[in-house]
């Protein structure tokens, strides 16, 4: 490696979203930006009967028009979702066969995923247990596999690039950008990157109930309330984003759009539900997150908060950021629009970022949508969407496993040859 | 059941087990096309001798999801339903 030249900078040049607001970038966007809640009752089959009673389903998604017949049998709905990201994430980057067919080595993949292809499992499981083991088909050894998405992203458009799945909880999603960021800087042309989960089949949501911090609410305005006194756990959410992280220089040379800098990255661990300790492992993260970036606390111009919607979670994210941004920390506009749509897990911290990109080409700060009397010390944008220049964006992210991550996105400079 | 395997039948087991859509036609017209060609992996036609082994009651050769070719599958499937092997 050559130590001479300046370091390669990874920039988005394309986004991707199927989400429960909007199968589409424009749509999630339009949708996130007006606070809309799409939170609703479950209405998955089998799914009646379940405690779990409110969540953020992506309903308006047509796999067949989307993807290929072939993907739709032989993968679980998550892949397809991440498959159908991809492609949008492509389009929007311009980033057609041509660009990439004579090294399809300089292209990679990585996906973060945290249950896997629960739908395609249960419903083979269902087939062994009724009719044995001769009915099981043999897809389901790896429709089901937390690296499905990846595999089928590399394979469809034949990326030979350096290729990964993160399982570090749901604060992969972020942590996804952080492999696709030292890809590139490694050499890589482009990595396709992101997360996409359909948690909400009847197996899937079984495997959930037992968090503690899941919402037994089923009024779907009430039932995820981060940062109020009325917060009571979150609701979950499925599909998620896949994003075209590039070289920066590779992507001006094309003449790609640049949209945003994936400018800094740190991840720490704490323990499951320790959510006291959360804040510190917050604090480090984001500490390590901005001294990559080269980024002083009072440069961030808008904060999107994990907001797992538990008071003793909430509170420890509040703390982190206060500590971590320190006078700045209760001036700085904090959102999380995740309240309108569930978290998605793994995704849920990836549409953030989809969402903060947006922010900043918009000069918008999305509304948290259902919160209105938040009880800690923080500027949560509420209500409506809050005008305001932002050229710098912190994503948080925390698992209910015990991992947190940072993620520092900057705007697109001006083309400096333009 | 120990009724042949057809071109149409094989061309709907592709299309219901691994969602490819292929004429029995052009299957027909070019048996020694791979499977591949199509776009069936392995995966693929193990799902369809399983599936072809749960409809006739039977087993079939253990080499049947190694074949390469449409006229290799079907001459080594009717041959194993016709002798009752």
């Amino acid at each position: 490696m050559s130590r001479t030249h300046p370091p390669r900078r990874a920039v988005v040049t394309g986004i991707g979203v199927v989400a429960p607001n909007g199968t589409s970038t424009e749509a999630f966007w339009k949708a996130t930006q007006s606070g809309l809640c799409v939170l609703d009752r479950v209405t998955r089959e089998g799914c009646e009967e379940l405690p779990l009673r409110v969540a953020g389903e992506v309903r308006d998604f047509d796999a067949g028009a989307l993807i290929d017949e072939r993907f739709i049998v032989q993968t679980d709905r998550f892949s397809h979702f991440a498959l159908a990201a991809a492609d949008l994430a492509l389009a929007h980057a311009r980033l057609g066969r041509s660009e990439w067919e004579d090294d399809p080595f300089s292209v990679g993949v990585v996906t973060a995923a945290g249950s896997g292809g629960g739908e395609f499992g249960q419903r083979e499981l269902q087939r062994l247990w009724s009719q044995g083991p001769r009915f099981v088909g043999p897809y389901q050894s790896i429709a089901w596999f937390y690296a499905a998405s990846t595999g089928q992203i590399s394979i469809r458009h034949g990326f030979k690039g350096p290729c990964g799945v993160v399982a570090s909880d749901e604060a992969g999603g972020l942590d996804a950008f952080a492999h696709a960021v030292r890809a590139v800087r490694h050499g890589s042309a482009a990595v396709l990157a992101g997360a996409t989960e359909a948690p909400l089949a009847p197996y899937s949501i079984a495997c959930q109930l037992g968090y503690e911090d899941l919402s037994p609410r089923d009024e779907p305005d009430r039932a995820y309330r981060p940062f109020t006194s009325d917060a009571c756990g979150f609701s979950p959410g499925e599909g998620g984003a896949m994003f075209v992280v590039e070289d920066e220089a590779s992507a001006r040379r094309r003449g790609a759009p640049v949209r945003a800098e994936i400018a800094g990255h740190a991840a720490t661990f704490t323990g499951a539900r320790q959510w006291e300790r959360s804040a510190d492992g917050l604090v480090h993260a984001i500490r390590g997150a901005l001294a990559e970036a080269g980024c002083a606390p009072e440069e961030v111009d808008v904060v999107f908060a994990d907001a797992l919607g538990s008071p003793a979670a909430d509170a420890a994210e509040a703390r982190a950021i206060g500590e971590a941004l320190g006078a700045h920390g209760p001036k700085v506009p904090v959102t999380a629009p995740k309240t309108g749509t569930g978290r998605a897990y793994c995704a849920a911290s990836v549409l953030d970022t989809a969402a903060a990109v947006l922010a900043m080409e918009h000069g918008l700060v999305p509304p948290t949508p259902n919160v209105f009397d938040v009880c800690h010390d923080l500027d949560l944008v509420t209500g409506s969407a809050r005008p305001a220049e932002l050229r710098t964006a912190l994503v948080l992210s925390r698992g209910l496993m015990g991992s947190n991550s940072a993620l520092v996105v900057r705007k697109a400079a001006a083309d400096p040859s333009a | 059941m120990s009724d042949r395997l057809t071109i149409e039948e094989l061309a709907a087991l592709m299309k219901s087990g691994a969602g490819i859509t292929v004429d029995p036609a052009e299957m027909a017209n070019r048996p020694d096309s791979r499977f591949e060609d199509y776009g069936l992996d392995s995966l693929g036609l193990l799902g369809i001798v399983g599936e072809l082994e749960n409809r006739r009651g039977r087993s079939l050769p253990t080499d049947a999801d190694r074949c390469q070719t449409p006229r290799e599958f079907l001459d080594l499937v009717n041959s194993s339903l016709m002798t009752g092997a």
